[in-house]
């Protein structure tokens, strides 16, 4: 899942990007308001996690202007400001969470797992089509009740794919979903990672759109 | 009680209406008086003087009969007149009460005499053109002075009703007229405690402008005062909890990381708690010094002072290759405390040195300059402009793009001792090194060395 994460404090940024990437996220770190918008317009992200006073451009202010863009990407506000009006307002200007520091980093990615899974229409944590069961907080994935070991990566995108089921996700899509700033990519790195998780799981769980993308369809049992 | 009831601006406008009243009617009633005491004398002295002219001409015409007669009473007032017609010596005439002997030794005018009963009269005499006639005719004081009395009491007797009348009348105006007073401390009375909008009231009278104006003043500097704290409050906040949020979160990335991660989190931990700690003394620091009275008054030497700080300072200024240079002419004595002086010093130097490049030079200069002693710190790093100077000393308030931790309180700091010591501090771009340059001016409070 890929987080963007804006904060302007070194210490703090460095702390909690190397703790939600221990935690399976890829995160992109900004450190100011405008390159924080700028950003999370950008709609690559599975959620952003923001901190309220940041240089050029106040975290509010993104928030604003980031809604009125349209642009639905869950928001966790993550400040210092802990005072009541505060936090009304910024739960009114469109922050789907409001956290303030210090915060427990498994708390910070249990609550940005829901909010994804919320704007996503889920009810649980779990993502489940046909046999195969997806854990995202424990990041286990099983087949008939058996564990089944993946790389990250292949959980990433497994994850990615399964947590929009139904649709269709075209190859740039799910690149930009998996990697964060700063990793390259192979051109068939995808398709090697697809091939890989039909092998392991079952081989007609990824549909191939040709031309377009690839989809995990909808769980029967679900609907 | 009575203490009390004057305090009341009520009693205070009652009790001064009603004494200007009297004293005004009083003083009418005493020019009436006298008005109308002379102009009795003069109509009543000439009534006199006309009786006693009547009574020449018609002794004048009957001066054969030589027996006494009396006049008969006709009128109530008839007792206090009197007259005495005299012919040559003999007292042809007389009014009933009037006894033998001339009433007067005067013979011609005015004359007061008193009698033997003890009465006392007004007398004209007059004689006839051959001063063989001799008139008196007399009218008893007594009796103007009764008329007089009378006007007076006309006069004063209506005070006398008026004025409890006149007490009321003036309660009623003094309420009515207090009444926007009331209007004001009901509508202060009602208001929530933590209500600190300026007090509107409409058709406020003149007199009350000032008051209300005042007042509104007032709850405009105690709303800053708060707002102010309130932003304070909010800032330590975001200051104390972002460093200890740092802390938490890279102690939770060592828990669960490698070997080369965890090495890495750990140190940027502890580099998160000397942060905070720095954070907390200087915290404590300004806290201590809102305590401490303006005007401590030690002699400091400066160039002392400057020597003991630099030599603080210099290890971790050799350590990112920054020249630290003290130039000092002579000994500089400053009114001011020394532990003070030296952390406004440590303050700036540290600044300087924190905001400056690796390899950059801080100069400390000390000197008497014409308008007195100047300490004066000089960097080379990027210097500032004009908007960030103007905000340096708002409380948390770091200038933006910088990577060094620092907590944003040192200006306040230096703003605030510099207070104390009665000196002022002046920023600018430094000639000589480029950066900035933040000198503190004691105007004409140095002592030269002797």
């Amino acid at each position: 899942m890929r987080i963007l994460l804006a904060e302007d404090d070194p210490m703090l940024g460095d702390g909690l990007r190397a703790g939600l990437r221990q935690l399976g996220f890829q995160v992109d770190w900004v450190r100011d308001g405008e390159a924080a918008e700028r950003e999370l317009a950008s709609g690559v992200y599975a959620a952003g996690v923001l901190d309220l006073g940041l240089p050029r451009k106040d975290g509010m202010d993104v928030l604003q202007a980031l809604r009125a863009r349209r642009v639905t990407t869950p928001v966790l506000v993550l400040t210092a400001r802990d005072a009541v009006p505060d936090r009304i307002r910024g739960l009114d200007l469109g922050a789907d969470d409001y956290v303030v520091k210090p915060v427990d980093l498994h708390e910070l990615g249990a609550r940005l797992r829901s909010l994804v899974r919320r704007a996503h229409g889920q009810v649980q944590d779990s993502l489940r089509c046909g046999g195969v069961l997806l854990e995202p907080a424990a990041r286990q994935v099983s087949l008939n009740g058996e564990a089944v070991a993946l790389s990250p990566r292949e959980f990433d995108l497994l994850h990615a794919l399964m947590r929009s089921a139904g649709r269709v996700m075209s190859r740039e899509q799910l690149e930009e979903q998996l990697y964060s700033w700063g990793h390259e990519v192979e051109s068939n790195t995808i398709e090697v990672h697809i091939h890989h998780l039909r092998r392991k799981l079952q081989p007609d769980l990824i549909q191939t759109v040709r031309g377009v993308g690839y989809a995990v369809l909808r769980d029967p049992e679900a609907a | 009680m009575l203490r009390l009831s004057f305090n009341s601006l009520q009693a205070r406008l009652l009790v001064l209406v009603l004494g200007l009243a009297a004293v005004v009617w009083l003083s009418a009633a005493a020019l009436i008086w006298r008005d109308a005491r002379h102009e009795l004398d003069e109509l009543l002295d000439g009534h006199l003087a006309q009786a006693a002219a009547l009574l020449v001409v018609q002794q004048a015409a009957h001066h054969d009969d030589d027996k006494v007669a009396d006049a008969p009473a006709l009128h109530k007032y008839a007792p206090r007149v009197i007259f005495q017609v005299f012919h040559e010596d003999q007292l042809v005439q007389r009014s009933t009460q009037a006894g033998a002997a001339p009433m007067s030794a005067v013979e011609r005018g005015f004359s007061t005499v008193r009698l033997a009963d003890g009465s006392e009269w007004r007398v004209f005499a007059t004689q006839g053109a051959e001063h063989d006639v001799q008139v008196f005719v007399g009218e008893q004081i007594a009796s103007r002075s009764a008329i007089l009395r009378a006007v007076l009491r006309s006069v004063l007797l209506p005070l006398l009703l008026a004025l409890p009348l006149l007490a009321l009348a003036g309660w009623v105006a003094v309420q009515r007229g207090l009444l926007p007073l009331r209007h004001l401390s009901e509508v202060l009375g009602q208001r929530r405690p933590e209500a600190l909008e300026p007090v509107v009231l409409e058709d406020l009278p003149a007199e009350m402008q000032p008051l209300v104006a005042a007042l509104n003043g007032l709850l405009g500097r105690i709303e800053r005062m708060l707002e102010s704290e309130r932003r304070f409050t909010a800032d330590a906040a975001h200051e104390l909890r972002t460093p200890i949020a740092a802390i938490r979160a890279q102690a939770q990335v060592a828990l669960g990381a490698d070997e080369a991660q965890r090495q890495h989190a750990l140190q940027t931990t502890l580099a998160g708690c000397d942060r905070a700690t720095h954070l907390v003394e200087q915290l404590l620091t300004l806290a201590r010094l809102e305590a401490v009275p303006a005007g401590a008054a030690d002699i400091v030497d400066l160039a002392e002072l400057a020597r003991r700080v630099l030599a603080e300072l210099a290890p971790g200024a050799l350590a990112r290759q920054q020249q630290l240079e003290l130039d000092v002419a002579a000994p500089c004595r400053v009114t001011g405390s020394e532990l003070l002086l030296g952390v406004l010093l440590r303050n700036l130097v540290d600044n300087a040195l924190r905001y400056s490049p690796d390899g950059a030079t801080v100069l400390v200069s000390v000197a008497l300059e014409k308008d007195g002693p100047v300490l004066r710190v000089e960097d080379s790093g990027a210097g500032m402009t004009a908007p960030e100077m103007a905000r340096l000393g708002e409380r948390f308030y770091r200038v933006p793009g910088h990577a060094q931790p620092g907590s944003g309180l040192g200006w306040s700091i230096v703003r605030r001792i510099a207070q104390v010591c009665g000196a002022r501090v002046v920023t600018a771009s430094s000639a000589r090194l480029g950066g900035l340059a933040v000198s503190v001016h004691w105007a004409g409070r140095g002592e030269r060395e002797v």
